[in-house]
């Protein structure tokens, strides 16, 4: 094959490419993908795959809540994250020893719940008397023009967070106030029922009805919302200021969204949407790396046994047979699940071993073919040698169905790394579709209708499996005469 | 004759690989089981060192605490089968593997420790789940890629191709998480686990089974159907081009006749070994559907087995599937040959 041929051939196929819709529709999807995987980190986190698994990034986020945009086809709307900085906070100062931050939080019409939380951190404390350390009250002040007591004198330090929903006093404190309201009577910390304290979602009883007279357990079980305009009051006691400093610049006050994001929360409140453009990064690679070297190594080593013959094309035959007979998956998981750790590549290598078989077979029928042209015999009897026939004489009449089978083969690829990492043999430093879906799974998240953990990450694999598959058949249709015709 | 001695000739080749296979399986998991005994040895071993070590320790003195000590590693060695070369443990193995000898599990797995009467319990479910399905796909993928070919380029005929191309890129598990949510979780149709009712006999019983099958079912065809008739209408409009279709068309054949007649029967070989391998590989069950659904099935079954790290029933199960698979060749061979002269002259005539 001389230069100028290829490079007709290549001119000639481009034309005859663009004529195929769907292979054009499969290059502007891959363009999109490649573009999705390579701003990752620049559309979401730069260093996600590190924060992926720690919890404690995430607390400020609220746990298993649907997309932002759910709301749009649900009567019952969710109230969306929001986040106060020191600079929109009210910060004033009544006395030398008192300082008060004051939160507006709207709880808009039609919303059905308040948020599923509140969370309070960056408190800066310097304790140089610890005996006077400051000390906090939380209060909320309602639209109806109640107050609910959440916390007093809460000694602080630096480390201290306040976690409204997630600390049991102040669920207790909660109830205590919801008693008072509706019975008039005053109940000890001893009386609230550990249920409420353990499992109840108290956060939803502050922003509700609350009336005299009207039954706790059903505020409780059914809150009717209560919108309008509230007030997070924080009431800051430091009786020995000139020991003692407490610094606000790194205040925040977060109200948990009961919907978060592009893509919701899992249940250690992840951003799914991070995780969804992060796993384009891993699958694309893992699909392209794997079909490429398995179609590769299934050329080669298909063209030499065929041109080879004889008995070592038997010998070549038997060990095709003998990779192929074995069954993979589970041959995939047990490597994986005695090796523990394992990493992208090793995964890469692993599929890669196991997957070249059919591409050998194929590869060989057509060398087989190709072999008995005279050409080739003209070659030998020029003298080439093995190698040079081989790579320089049936490889290139290969080349065009290679390309058609490593994009066709680019799906399973992907669905083989789902599926290893969703049975949780994955590399763990990696966000992979597989394992958000692995941690869906784990969490049962089918069978608590969590859609927005599950939907996304496969509609990734099969948005991938679609691109190349497109591309593909489109090169199918053009290397395939027979099909060309329709 | 040459049909017969090309039959001879596959039927003692996939003999051999089974032999080669038997042995590398037997070669993997020796190594894993050696690795967990080994641990289970030092645990017992310690364990003891705790119990009577101590005491011998505190009467007889440190001396004698050695000699017990290594009396009882060399007797725990001999139950853990350690002292055993590998080699030769792997050898032990894949014999016993072949005689369909596979060993008993540690624990009972469907009330029972005979890895064989394990294997024999789930696979009729794998059959019954995935064989009902694999057969619906073949009838309908069949019948709607010759209607596809017969129609090409119509909305028909591009609808069935797009359907085909979204479904091949969708994870077959994935797809039934999804309809769990929807058809399952929101809808409630049906249920959330595909676990089999114990207690139910009889009637009651099949009634279950089928109320559980369907949402498995209903995924794996909906999944499989779209590619199946998809190739189906590739190779049907492959041969609807072929000469002999010209010819009989020209005669004025009946169109009904020569779709069915004539280009399916000559599109039968590569169909029929679709249908083998598809139906072959229904019985290994797909183990992470069956984990989604809960089905207990081989699948499952395969998992369970690789989480209690029973190894008996690991090899018992990887064994069946490569016979299955090999048993599939050699069908697909034979019935190749069968359907298609030109396989079996080629064959024969090399030998």
């Amino acid at each position: 094959m001389r230069w100028v041929d290829v490079k007709e051939g290549f001119k000639e196929f481009l034309e005859e490419f663009k004529r195929e819709k769907t292979g054009i529709a499969g290059v502007v999807l891959l363009i999109i993908l490649v573009l999705v995987a390579l701003t990752a980190p620049y559309t979401t986190m730069p260093d996600l795959p590190e924060k992926w698994r720690s919890s404690a990034y995430w607390e400020d986020n609220p746990k298993n809540v649907p997309p932002e945009w759910y709301n749009m086809f649900t009567s019952q709307k969710l109230v969306p994250q929001q986040v106060y900085y020191a600079n929109n906070l009210k910060i004033s100062h009544p006395s030398d020893t008192v300082t008060m931050i004051e939160a507006d939080y709207q709880f808009p019409d039609g919303y059905y719940l308040g948020p599923q939380g509140i969370i309070i951190r960056g408190l800066n404390v310097t304790l140089n008397a610890p005996s006077q350390a400051p000390t906090m009250d939380i209060y909320l002040l309602r639209p109806d023009g109640k107050t609910i007591p959440l916390l007093t004198n809460k000694q602080l330090s630096s480390s201290t967070t306040i976690s409204i929903g997630r600390d049991s006093t102040i669920s207790a404190n909660v109830y205590i106030w919801l008693v008072n309201v509706t019975e008039g009577r005053e109940i000890t910390m001893f009386e609230v029922p550990l249920e409420t304290i353990l499992i109840s979602d108290m956060v939803a009883p502050m922003f509700a009805k609350v009336e005299p007279g009207m039954n706790v357990s059903d505020i409780i079980g059914n809150p009717q919302p209560l919108n309008g305009q509230y007030k997070l009051i924080l009431k800051i006691n430091n009786p020995a200021p000139k020991y003692n400093q407490v610094v606000y610049d790194n205040l925040k006050v977060t109200f948990l969204g009961r919907s978060y994001g592009t893509m919701g929360t899992d249940y250690l409140g992840r951003d799914l949407w991070a995780g969804i453009i992060w796993g384009s990064r891993v699958s694309l690679v893992i699909g392209i790396l794997v079909s490429v070297l398995s179609t590769v190594i299934g050329l080669i080593y298909g063209v030499t046994s065929a041109y080879l013959g004889g008995n070592a094309d038997e010998f070549m035959m038997r060990i095709n047979e003998i990779f192929a007979s074995i069954p993979s998956l589970p041959i995939l998981i047990l490597i994986g699940a005695t090796l523990g750790h394992v990493t992208l590549m090793f995964i890469v290598l692993l599929l890669v071993i196991f997957g070249w078989m059919g591409i050998a077979r194929i590869a060989r029928s057509m060398a087989l073919q190709i072999k008995e042209q005279t050409y080739i015999e003209a070659a030998r009897a020029l003298g080439a040698g093995n190698g040079r026939i081989i790579f320089k004489h049936i490889l290139p009449q290969l080349l065009p169905y290679a390309f058609a089978v490593i994009a066709l083969s680019v799906p399973g690829a992907v669905i083989a790394e789902a599926s290893l990492s969703f049975l949780g043999i994955g590399d763990p430093s990696a966000v992979t579709w597989g394992q958000i879906l692995n941690a869906a799974q784990a969490q049962s998240a089918t069978t608590k209708g969590y859609w927005w953990w599950v939907l996304p990450p496969g509609l990734g694999i099969a948005v991938v499996g679609l691109t190349f598959v497109l591309i593909g058949t489109a090169l199918d249709k053009i290397l395939n005469p027979r099909l060309r015709r329709l | 004759m040459g049909y017969l001695k090309y039959l001879v000739f596959r039927i003692l080749n996939a003999i051999l690989v089974l032999l080669i296979v038997t042995f590398i399986i037997s070669a993997l998991f020796v190594k894993v089981a050696e690795e967990s005994n080994r641990s289970k040895m030092y645990e017992e071993l310690m364990m003891w060192e705790r119990t009577e070590g101590a005491k011998i320790k505190q009467s007889q003195g440190l001396e004698a605490f050695e000699q017990a000590k290594a009396a009882k590693q060399a007797s725990l060695e001999e139950k853990y089968e350690l002292n055993i070369p590998y080699w030769q443990k792997v050898y032990n193995k894949a014999l016993r593997t072949l005689k369909l000898d596979f060993g008993t599990t540690s624990m009972p797995i469907f009330g029972t420790n005979n890895v064989s009467d394990i294997i024999k319990v789930a696979v009729p479910r794998s059959i019954l789940l995935f064989t009902t399905a694999t057969i619906i796909v073949i009838i309908l993928g069949i019948f709607l890629g010759v209607r596809a070919a017969r129609h090409a380029g119509s909305v028909f005929d591009r609808g069935l191709s797009i359907f085909a191309l979204l479904t091949y890129s969708l994870p077959m598990w994935w797809t039934g998480m999804m309809f769990l949510l929807i058809f399952a979780f929101k809808l409630g149709w049906f249920p959330l686990s595909s676990m089999f009712d114990p207690q139910l006999t009889g009637w009651e019983h099949v009634k279950d089974v089928i109320w559980k099958l369907a949402l498995p079912v209903f995924t794996y065809v909906f999944v499989v159907f779209g590619g199946w008739a998809w190739t189906t209408r590739n190779i049907m409009i492959g041969t609807l081009q072929e000469d002999f279709i010209m010819a009989a068309k020209a005669k004025g054949v009946p169109e009904h006749k020569i779709i069915y007649g004539h280009a399916l029967r000559a599109a039968a070989p590569p169909i029929v070994t679709m249908i083998i391998f598809a139906l072959l590989g229904s019985l290994g069950g797909a183990i992470i559907s069956e984990l989604v659904f809960n089905y207990p099935g081989m699948g499952r079954l395969y998992w369970v087995a690789l989480q209690q790290n029973e190894t008996n029933l690991l090899i018992g199960l990887t064994y069946f599937f490569t016979v299955l698979y090999l048993a599939g060749v050699v069908l697909a061979d034979m019935v190749y040959g069968f359907l298609d002269p030109r396989v079996k002259v080629g064959a024969s005539a090399k030998m």
